[in-house]
């Protein structure tokens, strides 16, 4: 019997391994790339080592453009994509408490708004948004890359954490009542510690989302010397004049990095179950 | 003086008033970002607009092309092809790998790491190159297949019609991440008593599952169901980037005709009339998945 | 909760105030390109100096690749709200004077402040729409063919300049039978090649204002007969190959990016300012060629063309003549293009293109005297600007092709289908 469990554990994880090597394998290659000399990365496709290892490309890219260093494109990011994400994550779950646990007139419009406001294409409201933030002064700088994530932009975080919220018994609430908790410090002192979970899940693709994010970089930031990596990148690789994939390769790998670490970092709590003992059936 | 403040708490603190208070960021925030970008949007859809000069309204003729325009038909085919394929695929991959990766090991973190990052490089350009690199004829999957005896001789993925699509709903699918991450923090939130019982109660496995964790994570499917499906009809880089519709418009999908209609070809006012026809479609699909909501999935505490 | 809520709004505010220390006593203009780091650095590096010389003048830069910088700038339009100097595009020219968002650089012309005495005629009529001088061209291009010399050499093919179609064909044929190496023809390029055929069949300019200039459907098959020939005869690269790469990169051109005979190509329809970009990528032991595109009469269908312009834009408002100033000092100064060194085209200006001349790289040279010996004496005036409308055509003739290459059309058809609906595109 315990043979048994042994072996099936080791096929558990030689299976999970595996294919998690297939997974991430494209990721390998692009990162076996970024080693390769410029010029070799396509004539060499086939082959996952480099023939000559270089790191020439790395100082090619860093180097950044105009006297940019990628440094800057970095901070940039980081500045944005952080505040973004204190934003979404604080003012989405406050937003979707009052959905889960209020009633209130109105409320069915407001969801259904928020869901409304999710399937219209981002495309189409570039240039909307643009002569409207224009309006508000905004265009130039780094606000409308910011700001609107403090007042829960984006539904899909509010109808997360709503539903959420709602997986959590009430009767934690109806205590909390009984003690002389208000609807609000039932929020701040039962309710937001065991959100953890979707907060993490929350942190994770809010900031990986801001750093990818270059659509509205693209027309609200006016200068290079501000432009975050997710526009930078395509700097590299311009079609009508000529590409530099491997600088284009090491940057990516570089880019991949601060969204890695957030990963690993706040996956931790995931494993740990911070919430779990806090829920009795 | 005191009475009156101890009604202003009363009043702040009935369930109606707090919702009105917590929920007025999204209220201030939707007003003042959405609002006026949606209703000039919806404005365009009945203009003449080719964004460089001022719209001139145009009745209904945006909608009238619509009608005729073949194009806009293939897309509108080849997105409901690879939303409805996709999503699923996704789903069922986040689902599975999720409750493989929900018990703790020493590796947990490295696997989740894993299988996260093919989502965290998202739909930067490197993606497109990478893309096309393994699919293409002396690429790793003609490669594979060949080795495995799959296939006798390459296959050309991404220059044949009835493949190419698939190369997309691929990149859709390994991007599963967000998706399998929604579900381990359900499956976390499942209280471990509810298990312990089960297991007194002398359930198996399989049992445990289909009574007790499929159940209470019903409300997250519903939720990523909805999700992912607002996504894939609204996907839009992984065409852009890779095949831009190609072949023979058989990966063109319906934001990147739209996207070409405003920015490339000057009609504006037609991609806005296309962008407000996608916001119906999916919205009856949503209402759909919203009115079917009760029937399969689990509300209420446990 | 209503702390947090405060908190935003303390953030919001913070970023207010932030947002406005960017505004500054000095002249400050906005000069947007778009192109791959080299350019970016050179330009950058120009206007660096520009602004050492001229105190109280700095710049606010900012490049994108291509199709981005087009997004961007159009957007950028509807807010009223365009860069002072913009880098401009023969495709996009008339569209951009015609909405007047470009001002009419005549004046600064008849004041003195912008000096074309040395810029040719044609290349300065094609910067003008409607009589407005809206675009100062910045370097000249040609049409040009780039090929492996290393392959004919071998096979003893001499490849002349100004060669027609008939001898391109049969060239394709010999290569692909003695060799198996195909020929790439241009994919996803019909705005620039199919103007090309026509104009040897003496139709210059392929639009008018609301449709098609030209009697009916007959004119088109030419276009399309070839790429039904190098289909049905096996020689070219086919649409499945392209699938794979992307269109029109140096990079990964057929010519120098294949993994079997089946997937090379023996030459590539590039511009001239990319063959020190194509030399440069390709494997060390190929020698790159260059020579004009194959044309059933090529005199009639050869032009130079702007690389790029410079324009300067409606929004400049108060800052219209230093910006005619800067554009002035790139195409003029011999001292910062030297740092430029024709990235962007062989310079307009005949005396800074023979200053900077020796400073050239091989590919440089090469340029210059292909430009000069080859396509000036041999080619006519450049076709118009092409209209609102017809980037849509294009990209529908591109699908046709497809269409051909697939085999499931005949060029016939592809011309009749491309006439009805460019008709029809254009008239709306």
């Amino acid at each position: 019997m315990k043979a048994k469990k042994r072996t099936l554990n080791i096929i558990y994880h030689v299976l999970v391994f595996c294919f998690g090597l297939v997974m991430i394998y494209p990721l390998i290659w692009m990162i076996m790339s970024s080693f390769k000399e410029t010029n070799t990365i396509f004539t060499t496709a086939g082959s996952l080592i480099p023939e000559k290892f270089t790191l020439e490309n790395y100082v090619n890219g860093w180097k950044g453009f105009a006297n940019v260093s990628f440094r800057v494109f970095f901070q940039n990011s980081l500045f944005i994509s952080i505040i973004a994400t204190i934003g979404t994550v604080f003012s989405s779950a406050v937003v979707a408490y009052g959905f889960a646990r209020c009633e209130f007139r109105g409320k069915k419009i407001l969801f259904a708004a928020m869901l409304v406001s999710m399937m219209l294409p981002a495309q189409v409201l570039m240039i909307p948004q643009y002569l409207w933030y224009q309006k508000l002064g905004w265009v130039g700088t780094y606000l409308p890359l910011i700001v609107p994530y403090f007042f829960a932009i984006q539904g899909f975080f509010v109808y997360m954490m709503t539903n959420f919220i709602e997986g959590i018994p009430k009767e934690l609430d109806e205590a909390a009542k009984i003690d002389g908790c208000s609807y609000y410090t039932i929020f701040t002192r039962i309710i937001f510690p065991l959100m953890t979970p979707t907060l993490i899940s929350s942190v994770i693709f809010s900031f990986m989302w801001r750093w990818d994010d270059f659509l509205s970089a693209l027309l609200y930031v006016s200068n290079t010397v501000r432009y975050p990596v997710s526009l930078a990148l395509k700097l590299f690789c311009d079609s009508s004049s000529s590409s530099d994939y491997g600088a284009m390769f090491a940057m990516a790998t570089l880019s991949i990095i601060p969204a890695v670490l957030i990963f690993l970092f706040f996956q931790q709590y995931l494993v740990e179950g911070v919430s779990t003992s806090g829920l009795k059936g | 003086m005191n009475k009156k403040k101890q009604t202003l708490s009363q009043w702040l603190n009935k369930n109606s008033t707090a919702g009105v208070v917590c929920t007025l960021p999204f209220i201030i925030g939707f007003a003042l970002f959405m609002i006026v970008p949606m209703g000039m949007s919806l404005y365009y859809a009945f203009c003449d607009y080719n964004i460089i000069s001022p719209p001139t309204f145009s009745g209904l003729k945006n909608f009238q092309r619509m009608l005729t325009d073949t194009t806009f038909w293939t897309t509108l085919r080849v997105t409901f092809k690879f939303a409805f394929i996709s999503v699923p695929l996704k789903l069922l991959f986040a689902l599975i790998v999720a409750l493989l990766l929900f018990k703790g090991t020493k590796m947990t973190g490295i696997y989740r790491a894993m299988y996260y990052l093919p989502s965290i490089i998202g739909g930067s350009v490197a993606v497109a190159v990478l893309w096309k690199r393994m699919f293409s004829q002396n690429g790793s999957i003609n490669a594979i297949l060949m080795a495995l005896g799959v296939i006798d001789s390459p296959v050309s993925w991404l220059g044949n019609t009835s493949t190419a699509l698939w190369t997309l709903i691929i990149l859709a699918v390994w991007q599963f991440g967000s998706s399998m991450l929604i579900f381990l923090s359900a499956l976390k939130q499942i209280p471990t008593t509810l298990y312990e019982a089960a297991r007194v109660d002398g359930a198996n496995g399989r049992k445990q599952f289909f009574r007790i964790t499929l159940p209470l994570i019903t409300p997250n499917i519903h939720f990523n169901l909805v999700m992912q499906l607002i996504n894939g009809f609204l996907a839009f880089t992984q065409c852009y980037i890779i095949t831009q519709g190609k072949p023979l418009n058989s990966t063109l999908l319906y934001t990147v005709y739209m996207y070409q209609q405003s920015f490339e070809f000057g009609s504006a006012g037609y991609g806005a009339a296309m962008a407000w026809v996608m916001l119906l479609l999916i919205g009856l699909i949503t209402l759909i998945l919203f009115a079917t909501r009760k029937l399969w999935v689990y509300d209420g505490g446990f | 909760m209503k702390r947090k809520l405060i908190a935003a709004m303390a953030a919001t505010t913070a970023l207010t105030a932030m947002a406005g220390c960017y505004a500054s006593a000095e002249t400050t203009l906005t000069f947007a390109w778009w192109g791959n780091q080299t350019r970016t650095e050179r330009t950058q590096a120009v206007l660096d100096m520009y602004a050492e010389e001229n105190e109280g003048i700095t710049f606010d830069t900012q490049t994108a690749d291509y199709n981005d910088y087009w997004t961007k700038l159009a957007t950028s339009a509807a807010g009223n709200a365009l860069p002072e100097l913009i880098q401009m595009d023969y495709t996009y020219v008339d569209q951009y004077a015609d909405n007047g968002l470009l001002i009419d650089l005549t004046p600064y012309v008849e004041s003195g402040v912008l000096d074309v005495s040395n810029i040719s005629e044609d290349i300065l009529a094609a910067g003008t729409v409607d009589g407005q001088l809206v675009a100062i061209c910045n370097g000249v291009n040609a049409p040009s063919l780039l090929y492996n010399k290393t392959i004919t050499d071998e096979l003893g093919i001499e490849i002349n300049d100004n060669m027609t179609l008939d001898e391109f064909m049969d060239i394709a044929r010999q290569i692909y039978e003695e060799t198996g190496i195909k020929t790439d023809l241009p994919y996803e390029a019909a705005d620039n090649w199919l103007p090309y055929i026509l104009r040897s069949e003496d139709i210059v300019d392929m639009f008018t204002d609301d449709g098609l200039n030209v009697e009916d459907s007959s004119a088109f098959e030419r276009f399309f007969e070839i790429y039904q020939i190098g289909a049905e005869e096996g020689w070219i690269i086919g649409a499945d190959i392209h699938a794979e790469l992307t269109s029109n990169s140096v990079e990964e051109s057929p010519l120098i990016y294949y993994s079997s005979e089946s997937t090379q190509s023996w030459c590539a329809f590039f511009w001239s300012n990319q063959l020190s970009a194509m030399t440069e990528a390709a494997p060390e032991d190929m020698e790159i060629g260059i020579t004009t595109w194959p044309s059933d009469d090529p005199v009639k269908s050869d032009f130079l063309k702007p690389s790029q312009f410079f324009s300067v834009t409606r929004d400049a408002g108060e800052n219209e003549e230093e910006a005619v100033k800067v554009l002035n000092y790139i195409i003029n100064s011999v001292e910062a293009n030297e740092i430029l060194l024709g990235e962007r085209g062989v310079p307009a200006t005949s005396v800074v293109a023979e200053a900077i001349s020796p400073l050239l790289d091989e590919a440089g040279q090469t340029v210059t005297a292909f430009i000069n010996d080859v396509v000036t004496p041999n080619s006519s005036t450049i076709s118009a600007a092409v209209p609102e409308g017809a980037s849509e055509v294009f990209d529908y003739a591109n699908q046709l092709v497809d269409m051909v290459l697939y085999g499931q059309m005949d060029a016939a058809e592809a011309a009749e289908s491309l006439f009805t609906e460019g008709n029809s595109i254009m008239s709306r």
